[in-house]
């Protein structure tokens, strides 16, 4: 639950593309351990928020401490090195890898066999490779995807990609998970499995999250705390309740008579 | 019926993760290896040995490196025999100024020589992606090939302008040179090619090998994984400019003798090319399987009228091969456009559920 300590806190952060200022003076924070949704119309800027936390974007103003650590610029191999991981609105996995090695990606940063014994396969080499195989095997378990271990990806329904990518995310060991509309396009089964994914790596793994998502049903649900974004702007915050009584929100989302 | 791994329970992931967890698989290897190591040389001709094999195992070594660049890490690259010419002349630099070291010492070193000048010209790919990177390359074949025609240092001021193999023997046996049997020839580009095929394969099996195939498919997603991209691309760069290097001293040494400029030249990129799409992108396997078909299948094609009792003349035989080879590298690309690898897959597949449908 939110409360307890920041863990990613943006200040006044500002991105402009030429002249279209995706983000305008947002602030606000993410507590350890809890699940943060961002929403808004489209084009409010919310992925935008999530590749200047990651690291994609590079924002004019502003700063982003992670972890106490405060930075202006960052590439996103050190975000991933510092714990943050990120899934896509439209599914980005290896689609040429099965899903045991899309997942086995994930733990790319943590394998520290170099070259030499990456060549030789034997020994310490073999010996990590099978330790990060077991760790993949409880994520595979935990998303329940056992059965698709040895499929290309894309081969995979839609569905079930979202999830390998879930899983690949979860494989980094993440402080931090970004989830970029991890619903969109999804049947209610399916949105009710993943709601349940989000849940359980928000309580048993402890991941602190935070999510994009259009769905106002799942994210109300799920949620401790909301952002709002409109036009680059933040016109709410707070408690799935008080954003659901803000006027501002209904105005956005509902249309305004003039 | 035969090919089925029914019965083959794996009781711990060291045995699921194995390279061939199949057994059939791993006899099938044995019988080639016992095949290439003891059936060719006790009763292959001199043709075949010389002519058939030295050639085709040296391109696929060749079509393995450039399949590592184009099919595992998705960047395509057409200097790929500029950079074997780098591991031939380096070899010669190398063997003529110091003859008295072992000449395998010296294809070995030629290839990190060739990694090197292929790190320097993998710079760009960090910018540029697809076709213009293949130009990028193709400056690479341009630059390279004139400096082995105009610079004299690289082929000791020889007026011929070409390099010639000294004889190198190995432990008192002939490796290179005039003196040297096809059988002693065979033996040590099998021994490379055997052993570089394996930490090939133990590489694109492990983490290097998921990182560049993660590059290839989605570098945005690679770079949320952790992955740095410019260090692996020029990873990507160095494996294969060394497998070219190694390829190209093989070449020169082993198999022909001598070498001029022209013998790296964009038709031999471009026919390496054709070997790792024809074999298959991103398959070890399909390399020397499209090293068997542009190398062997144009031989035996000159070779079936005469088997056959036919008496065509020479001229239509040479016309007809290119014909035929052609209609066949069309053929095949039609039936399965992921090359032959992915046709061996499917067919090893179909042999599963024979003699039923599925």
């Amino acid at each position: 639950m939110s409360g307890g300590e920041i863990l990613l806190d943006v200040e006044h952060v500002s991105l402009a593309f030429g002249g279209v200022r995706a983000i305008n003076d947002v602030s606000f924070n993410i507590a350890r351990g809890e699940i943060r949704a961002i929403i808004g119309p489209n084009g409010a800027g919310k992925t935008s928020m999530l590749n200047v936390i990651n690291g994609f974007y590079h924002p004019q103003h502003g700063r982003i401490s992670f972890h106490g650590k405060t930075r202006a610029r960052m590439k996103p191999y050190e975000a991933a090195s510092q714990g943050i991981a990120r899934t896509f609105q439209n599914v980005a996995l290896f689609k040429g890898m099965t899903t045991l090695d899309n997942i086995l990606t994930g733990r790319s940063l943590k394998m520290r066999r170099n070259l030499f014994w990456q060549m030789l396969r034997h020994g310490p080499a073999l010996a990590e490779e099978i330790e990060h195989r077991k760790f993949c095997e409880e994520i595979i378990d935990f998303l329940e995807i056992e059965h698709i271990r040895k499929a290309p990806v894309g081969t995979l329904p839609y569905g079930l990609q979202k999830r390998v990518e879930l899983g690949r995310a979860l494989a980094m060991e993440p402080t931090l998970l970004l989830l970029d509309e991890p619903m969109a396009g999804m049947n209610l089964e399916e949105k009710q499995d993943m709601s349940r994914f989000i849940v359980d790596v928000n309580q048993h793994f402890g991941t602190t999250i935070a999510l994009i998502e259009h769905d106002i049903g799942v994210v109300m649900d799920l949620s401790d705390r909301i952002v709002v974004l409109e036009y680059g702007h933040k016109i709410a915050d707070g408690t799935p309740d008080e954003v659901k009584s803000d006027q501002k929100v209904i105005d956005a989302y509902l249309g305004v008579a003039h | 019926m035969f090919y089925r791994e029914v019965g083959q329970f794996k009781t711990s992931y060291a045995a699921d993760q194995a390279i061939f967890p199949i057994r059939q698989d791993r006899i099938g290897l044995a019988l080639i290896l016992l095949v290439a190591f003891v059936a060719i040389p006790l009763l292959g001709g001199e043709f075949l040995i010389a002519s058939v094999m030295i050639p085709f195992l040296i391109l696929a070594l060749a079509a393995i490196g450039l399949n590592i660049l184009i099919g595992y890490t998705g960047l395509i690259s057409l200097g790929t025999a500029a950079f074997m010419g780098v591991g031939a002349y380096a070899c010669y630099k190398l063997s003529t100024l110091f003859p008295q070291v072992n000449i395998l010492v010296w294809i070995l070193t030629s290839g990190f020589i060739a990694c090197a000048v292929g790190v320097v010209f993998g710079l760009p790919s960090l910018r540029i992606k697809g076709f213009y990177l293949a130009i990028a390359t193709l400056a690479a074949q341009f630059f390279l090939q004139w400096c082995f025609g105009r610079v004299g240092w690289l082929y000791n001021y020889n007026p011929s302008g070409a390099i010639e193999v000294p004889g190198h023997s190995l432990f008192g046996v002939a490796v290179t040179g005039p003196s040297a049997t096809p059988v002693t020839r065979y033996y040590v580009v099998l021994c490379i090619v055997v052993a570089m095929t394996w930490i090939a394969s133990n590489l694109v099996h492990g983490r290097i090998g998921r990182n560049w195939m993660a590059v290839r498919d989605m570098d945005i997603a690679a770079q949320l994984m952790g992955i740095r991209l410019l260090p692996a691309k020029l990873l990507a760069f160095a494996v294969s400019s060394f497998y070219a290097g190694v390829a190209g001293a093989l070449m020169v040494f082993i198999w022909l003798g001598a070498a001029e400029p022209e013998a790296f030249n964009i038709n031999l990129s471009f026919l390496l090319l054709f070997m790792v799409i024809i074999g298959g992108l991103g398959s070890l396997l399909g390399s020397f399987f499209g090293a068997a078909l542009i190398h062997i299948l144009p031989i035996i094609v000159r070779a079936a009228p005469n088997a056959l009792g036919l008496s065509v003349g020479s001229a239509t035989v040479e016309h007809l091969t290119y014909v035929i080879t052609g209609a066949l590298i069309i053929f095949f690309l039609i039936v399965e456009p992921h090359g032959l690898a992915r046709l061996w897959q499917i067919g090893k597949q179909k042999l599963r559920a024979w003699p039923f449908p599925y």
